[in-house]
């Protein structure tokens, strides 16, 4: 079990190089939906006990939101919106790589500082969720499009959802629920705000949104 | 649970809830903005008797202790109860026009109205919930409730705003969850119920075994991002877009609620810090940071600021800068800081109405083509330039008590560096704000109104007039039971009921 794990986590890693070097829309969904369905399967091998009903209830809905429902619903967003495909970044691919290996390696320096010891393979667990976390809000800031940065958002999630797993284990039922729920909502709704973006302004180029400053 | 006759908390919960179906039932719009104002008002009535004994020392739990009341969430609550009750009545004023000529279409006020109690549910639940969890599911739905208040009328510049306060706000509200993970992380083995690991009231009373360096960190992430929903500086940018493109009673509750509610998540983790001897003062100069810089960013850019409502929302940040630095100010400082909230946000809102209706009747924020709009506009004109000078610190208003009270408790902490850039920030943006207000309400009109617009009815003056003379009550004479609801509040914080 331990092993399959460790895959994930590391199959984790390389989603999010993937998605701080990809360049196409299209692949960067599909990166994001492997990230969210791997997500989704680690509290399954996260706990070493009985499996929960609970706990596969929770990781059906978290692999069937993260791997499914998200991807699906960006992929709608992309094919209405019509928009050049390229994601254009503010910073060139190499430059994002570099950025990349220097979160994960920042990652693996706070989670030593904070000092859990965890047993086993669960040390690698906090540090790819930090990393993936921090991609995500690279992601967010460094790109023009207002879908790149939805995405940015999911990734950040599936961080969270990650840290979650790794720093409590057993968060109280309801509000893991919740907090999947908040999630689904937020795509939803930034989805719909996509669609009036794009209607009003016949672009997502958030750079380009600079009507309101000092 | 003490056997009070009331309604438990979830009613509080659940009324609005109701309320918002019922205004997909009801055809009429002017009816269903008095849904907004009627559902508002009973929820507080509903909520008032549990109000009123958490504010005189009493503490309730429900539901496993998911839910909970003391004095600092009542009074929040309190707070709450009054901007919404007066901003829903401010919107049957404010959307009156649009509504008469056509503008408005009946799904957009329903749009409206259902936004708006929605987002009443989910401060509710935010302020009652006990579970820091839970706590977080309420601010987070807050924030997507209310994003769509801000395009109620959809232009490209409404909608930019409400982009960036989604897309800033979800990150914020991201980074609060990993702030919860973490303080969860700190209390692991010492609560026992699994369930009720995220309890603040549990983890308050074993604050003293809490891993220190991962509340540490939590306190961090949770500043943050509950820090971009109070829109301290330097996470406030979507503040003055949203507040400046969202119709005029969604700006008041935004600065008078919301803001609010950021700001008191914060101080909840604040309480643990302040539990454990060596973070307390860390904590504690965390908030005065934050609080210093968002007087000076406000101040910077008070400066040069003509858009009356971005004028009124950077005067935000500065008041919740204010607030968050008496916070860190030990018990006075506390004491005034919770004061300084009801100030501020009584005086905010009727400072929002007023800019709200100058800006329909005149067409425009811009200050300098408001000129003279007393002598035109008499209770709104005067009530902008009366609610600036009340925000702004003029002498008899509440808000000069509880500035005064801050300084002072600077003062008494040794504190010259805080008390020097407190006094310039506020200075600055006494002197730039004070100025264009009375250019605003005095000067020679600039322009020709646009539209002649009804007169100013009773209610209209009311709503101006009651909460400017509160503030200017409060500030002679503080009531003695008041004063103790405070004390109370400021006792939660300490740690001693």
């Amino acid at each position: 079990m331990n092993a399959w794990s460790e895959l994930i986590l590391i199959l984790v890693i390389l989603t999010n190089l993937l998605l701080v070097g990809g360049n196409r829309l299209t692949g960067l969904i599909r990166f994001a939906a492997v990230q969210g369905l791997l997500a989704g399967l680690l509290p399954l091998l996260a706990h070493s006990q009985a499996l929960t009903a609970r706990l596969v209830f929770l990781a059906a809905l978290a692999v069937a939101l993260k791997g499914v429902a998200f991807p699906l619903l960006l992929g709608r967003a992309l094919r209405e919106a019509d928009i050049r495909r390229e994601v254009e970044p503010f910073v060139g691919s190499e430059f994002s790589i570099f950025v990349g290996i220097s979160l994960l390696a920042f990652s693996f320096w706070l989670s030593e500082w904070l000092g859990i010891a965890q047993a086993g393979w669960l040390r690698l667990m906090l540090p790819v969720g930090f990393f993936t976390m921090m991609t995500g809000l690279f992601l967010i800031i460094s790109r023009h499009k207002a879908l790149t940065q939805v995405l940015g958002y999911l990734v950040m999630e599936n961080g969270i959802f990650l840290l979650g797993v790794a720093l409590v284990g057993e968060v109280p039922f309801i509000v893991e629920l919740g907090v999947l729920l908040d999630a689904f909502v937020a795509v939803f709704v930034m989805g719909i705000a996509i669609h009036h973006i794009n209607r009003e302004f016949n672009h997502m180029d958030v750079h380009l949104m600079a009507r309101l400053k000092e | 649970m003490n056997g009070l006759p009331q309604p438990g908390l979830a009613a509080l919960v659940l009324l609005p809830l109701a309320g918002c179906g019922l205004c997909w039932v009801l055809r009429a719009p002017k009816r269903i903005l008095a849904v907004t104002w009627l559902a508002s008002l009973l929820s507080a009535l509903a909520a008032a008797p549990a109000v009123w004994a958490c504010l005189h020392g009493r503490a309730l739990q429900e539901a496993q202790g998911w839910l909970a009341l003391d004095a600092l969430s009542a009074f929040h609550l309190a707070v709450m109860y009054c901007v919404f009750i007066l901003s829903s009545a401010y919107a049957q004023i404010y959307f009156n026009g649009g509504l008469s000529s056509g503008e408005l279409s009946l799904a957009q006020i329903r749009q409206f109205a259902s936004l708006w109690l929605g987002s009443l549910a989910a401060l509710t639940l935010t302020l009652i919930s006990n579970n820091l969890g839970m706590m977080w599911v309420g601010m987070e739905a807050t924030t997507l409730l209310t994003a769509f208040l801000i395009i109620v009328r959809r232009s490209p510049d409404a909608l930019e705003a409400m982009w960036k306060y989604l897309l800033i706000c979800s990150v914020g509200i991201a980074f609060a969850f990993i702030g919860t993970l973490l303080v969860a992380a700190s209390a692991k083995g010492l609560v026992q119920d699994p369930g009720q690991l995220l309890h603040w009231s549990r983890l308050m009373a074993a604050a003293s075994g809490l891993n220190p360096k991962l509340l540490k960190a939590g306190f961090l992430f949770v500043l943050v991002g509950y820090g971009t929903k109070a829109g301290l500086a330097p996470m406030h940018s979507w503040l003055p877009d949203a507040h400046s493109q969202a119709p005029a009673p969604v700006s008041a509750i935004f600065s008078g609620c919301m803001l609010n509610a950021g700001l008191y998540c914060i101080l909840r983790y604040g309480a643990l810090c302040h539990a454990l001897p060596q973070l307390a003062d860390w904590s504690a100069g965390l908030l005065r940071l934050l609080g210093l810089l968002s007087i000076s960013v406000a101040a910077v850019f008070i400066l040069f600021q003509n858009d009356g409502k971005r004028l009124l929302a950077y005067s935000s940040v500065e008041h919740l800068g204010i607030i968050a630095l008496g916070m860190g100010l030990g018990t006075p400082g506390i004491f005034a800081a919770l004061f300084h909230t009801l100030n501020h946000a009584l005086g905010k809102s009727v400072g929002f109405f007023c800019m709200g209706r100058l800006g329909q009747i005149y067409g425009t924020n811009d200050l300098r083509r408001l000129a003279g709009a007393a002598r035109r506009e008499p209770i709104w004109g005067n009530g902008l330039l009366l609610s600036l000078l009340a925000i702004l610190g003029a002498a008899p208003s509440a808000v000069f008590l509880s500035e005064f009270l801050i300084l002072k408790a600077a003062v008494e902490a040794h504190r010259a560096g805080v008390v020097a850039v407190f006094l310039a920030g506020t200075c600055i943006i006494f002197i730039s704000a004070s100025r264009r207000a009375i250019a605003t309400a005095w000067g020679e009109p600039a322009s020709p109104a646009r539209l002649p617009g009804p007169r100013a009815g009773l209610a209209a003056t009311l709503l101006v007039a009651l909460p400017l003379a509160l503030l200017f009550c409060l500030g002679v004479w503080m009531p003695g039971p008041f004063r103790g609801a405070l004390e109370r509040c400021a006792a939660v914080l300490n740690g001693s009921r």
